[in-house]
């Protein structure tokens, strides 16, 4: 963090006008960070995500009133399967690139398969319980609390449909290489791990969001002030 | 992001910053202070077009895409000024145009707003200028991902096309206002609150999801992509602006993105995020239970940071221009940098001083007034800057320079209304009044539009290879000048008055007697300001015919968009070699120097006796 932020801002330090300066200057190589432009994007990417996740939360912290019903949601259902199968797709993630850097490349491709597999039946997993949802007489204008619940699962399921088309892209690629070419596409595969990472931390935070900040919460916060 | 791009490229991950004090790796015939390291990166492999639909139309070259950007930014902006005559006409002469109803007053209004703050300035200034100028002044092949970049112009066009399909749909385009507030937005009585609020939202998404492509590119291009020896402070101010508002935009246009798809999903599934209880005509609504107010949050966390998503490229590009046509550099620009840095860092604390009548808490209006009014130390410390580049420089009064001096003096005066505006007590009174018209104008309206000509004036032999002819230049600059200050000067003093904005007409109140001459002297000028600018059109169009050549660096300026081996450049931009950067881009006027401006490609050794003064 503090490298980071050394060269973000240390550099506005420098005095370019300065032939002590213009030295050390003209032996740049030009790059400002030691990574890939994928690595760049996906980093990029992540946060501007971040921003439009954090305007949604914000958004459904600020609509949420204590007069709605949310029970359905709190019960126990699909969505903690989802969840432990977006678990189980970053646990892949996590081996494939540990064995990247151990240039073992004899489980990727059967590993990214899992992966995408795995990400897939999320997606369905998600699908199904809007229809659970929308069977329940839960609809997208119930309330705010199930408006927001849709956008978000919506928007979340438009970012993973985004990692899933690189993710399509990258093992393609992978599956037709010999096994001791597959180091060739390492950038690719660890860009595509760190977003999963990624996802799995935002639906984290709905997550714990729509099971913290209920009408139940609020009701007990109003208790706590009367 | 291509997946292949790393085979493609062959770009390598290595130190970025390691700094090499020679040794190793020296070229045996460079004399040591000539020194500059290696190429360790692969050339990057474009994608040439072979036939006039993939060399102009559906084109990857970052150049022609920034003329794309800036030719369809310019036409949607036309349409910008069309609409604001037919507002003036009826505003100066209320009933002249006889097919103009309240209605389509108040959609006019709105589309103006819209088109020149989002699909003109936004646009032209990032798109336009981004594209051409950032691979060029950086000294890179292209942007890094040149196949996302063609994706990005083709969005903004959909997006266009969607925003000006509105008017051709059952009820006509939204004339909620342009900043659309909610409920009335999607509520009947509003026109256009059927297909036309729709088909905005859809386009103000279109344009943001193509944006956020294009701002990738610009991002990791300046970061990731620069050559040899050209470090973040030795970049030009132009590539500093531009990068400062492309990181403004894609923090600031997720905002606009959820108000919008919020908003649609009220208007078509009936939610209700910006929707409270609505009693009409004694009936409740199926809406209930959402917060306009949270929508005015929305638009604004982006609405204020959009005002410097335009300013700060202009900042930097004026600067460039200043420097270059006064001959000399740049007087303080560290402080240039972190003004632009600071500037774009304290937008987003900001917001809601567009808020102060939405019933906040007085507390929330004394933050907001505060933060706003910090805002002046750096604009100002940029203001100060520019004059102090201009005092005792060898000044060449062209129209580039012209444009610069109008930009400087019509800046501090929208500023200065800003700082009236900024304090609550102040704004309460003139909120919704013609005073805030006349300040946005002159501030975001007319000032950067200033920028956009004078810059036009300086590329314009870059990217045609001929001068625009300056006699027109004058007249055009002159015209628009005086004409601007006719319309906006008497705009203030009808603010102060007490005049609403956004009403259709004014009837029988008593503002009429002390408006009404002024508001048909306003829209006079408004009619000649307009027409000027078919100036610079027609003497775009007589250049490229018939235009004075340009020939290699015609203004004698340092940076890199202007040493590259062919004019206008080609795609690939350089040649067979990338450029090495030596210096930074404002050495003009350098004691000891031969000539009066030093290229940053000059090596050391052969300015050996010049010594840079300190700024």
């Amino acid at each position: 963090m503090s490298n980071l932020l050394n060269k973000l801002f240390g550099t506005l330090l420098d005095k370019p006008w300065d032939k002590e300066q213009a030295t050390i200057d003209n032996a740049h190589e030009g790059k400002t960070f030691d990574l890939s432009v994928q690595k760049s994007a996906v980093l990029i990417i992540f946060g501007i995500a971040t921003v439009l996740f954090s305007l949604v939360f914000t958004s459904y912290l600020y609509t949420l009133s204590p007069s709605q019903d949310t029970n359905y949601l709190l019960r126990p259902n699909l969505l903690w399967i989802n969840t432990l199968i977006l678990f189980f797709v970053t646990y892949f993630f996590n081996k494939v690139t540990k064995d990247l850097e151990k240039k073992d490349t004899s489980k990727i491709k059967k590993n990214l398969l899992i992966i995408g597999g795995l990400t897939y039946l999320f997606l369905f997993g998600q699908i199904i319980f809007w229809f659970q949802l929308l069977k329940s007489g839960n609809y997208v204008s119930t309330n705010s609390y199930f408006a927001n619940f849709y956008v978000f699962t919506a928007l979340h399921g438009l970012h993973l449909l985004g990692g899933l088309f690189f993710w399509g892209k990258v093992s393609s690629k992978v599956l037709k290489l010999e096994q001791n070419k597959i180091l060739e596409q390492e950038k690719n595969i660890s860009a595509l791990s760190i977003y999963w990472t990624f996802l799995l931390i935002v639906w984290l935070m709905f997550f714990l969001m729509i099971y913290i900040f209920n009408d139940s919460f609020i009701a007990w916060c109003k208790s706590l002030i009367s | 992001m291509s997946d292949d791009y790393e085979n493609k490229t062959g770009y390598q991950a290595q130190s970025s910053e390691t700094i090499s004090s020679g040794g190793s790796g020296r070229s045996g015939t460079a004399s040591d202070i000539d020194y500059v390291r290696p190429a360790e990166n692969a050339e990057q492999d474009l994608y040439h077009g072979h036939s006039f639909i993939t060399k102009w139309v559906f084109c990857q070259d970052a150049k022609v895409i920034g003329v794309q950007y800036f030719l369809l930014a310019t036409f949607t902006g036309v349409i910008g000024l069309i609409l604001s005559w037919l507002m003036r006409l009826q505003l100066g002469f209320p009933g002249a145009a006889g097919f103009m109803t309240a209605e389509h007053y108040y959609q006019f209004v709105t589309m103006h707003g819209m088109i020149m703050v989002v699909y003109f300035l936004t646009a032209l200034f990032l798109g336009g200028f981004g594209n051409y100028l950032i691979p060029l002044m950086v000294g890179a092949r292209d942007m890094v991902f040149p196949y996302l970049n063609m994706v990005s112009f083709w969005m903004f066009f959909i997006a266009v096309g969607v925003l000006l399909a509105s008017f051709f749909v059952p009820g006509g385009p939204t004339g909620a206002g342009w900043t659309l507030y909610p409920p009335q937005t999607i509520l009947e009585g509003t026109p256009g609150s059927g297909w036309g609020i729709l088909l905005m939202c859809i386009s103000l998404i279109l344009f943001v999801a193509g944006f956020t492509m294009g701002g990738l590119n610009y991002l990791i291009t300046i970061l990731q992509a620069r050559t040899r020896g050209m470090t973040l402070m030795r970049m030009p101010l132009t590539v500093w602006g531009i990068f400062t508002a492309t990181v403004l935009a894609m923090l600031a246009f997720p905002a606009l993105l959820v108000g919008a798809l919020m908003m649609t999903l009220d208007k078509v599934l009936a939610t209700s995020f910006f929707m409270p209880t609505i009693l009409k005509a004694g009936e409740v609504l199926e809406y209930g239970g959402g917060s306009p107010i949270l929508f005015q949050h929305l638009f604004w966390f982006f609405g204020h940071p959009e005002v410097y998503i335009v300013a700060l490229p202009a900042f930097g590009i004026v600067s460039d221009l200043i420097s270059v046509h006064s001959r000399k550099n740049i007087f303080g620009y560290r402080m240039m940098v972190w003004a632009i840095v600071v500037i774009g860092a304290l937008s987003f604390f900001v917001w809601a001083h567009h808020m102060y009548v939405s019933g906040m808490n007085p507390w929330f209006g004394f933050f907001f007034a505060t933060t706003t009014l910090i805002i002046a130390i750096p604009t100002a410390m940029k203001v100060y800057n520019w004059i102090l580049t201009l005092w005792r420089g060898n000044i060449r009064l062209n129209v580039v320079m012209l444009w610069c001096l109008g930009f400087i003096v019509t800046f501090v005066n929208g500023g200065i209304t800003g700082i009236f505006l900024g304090n609550v007590t102040v704004d309460v009174p003139l909120s919704d009044t013609y005073f805030v018209v006349a300040h946005f104008h002159m501030v975001m309206g007319i000032a950067p539009l200033m920028v956009i000509m004078g810059a036009v004036y300086h590329w314009f032999p870059l990217v045609s290879g001929r001068f625009l002819n300056e006699t027109l230049g004058k007249w055009h600059f002159w015209i628009t000048f005086l004409g601007a200050y006719s319309i906006y000067f008497p705009m203030h003093y009808l603010g102060f008055i007490g005049v609403p904005r956004r009403y259709f007409e004014m009837y029988d109140s008593p503002y009429v007697t002390s408006a009404v001459g002024m508001n048909e002297f306003i829209s006079m000028a408004a009619f000649i300001v307009g027409a000027a600018q078919f100036i610079l059109i027609y003497n775009i169009i007589k250049t490229l015919k018939t235009g004075k050549p340009a020939g290699h660096n015609p203004w004698q300026a340092n940076s890199l968009e202007w040493l590259t081996p062919s004019v206008p450049p080609e795609h690939g931009n350089w040649g067979e070699k990338l450029p090495v950067v030596h210096r930074w881009p404002y050495d003009f006027s350098v004691p000891g120097a031969k000539e009066d401006f030093i290229t940053q490609t000059t090596p050391p050794s052969e300015v050996i006796e010049t010594e840079v003064e300190k700024t």
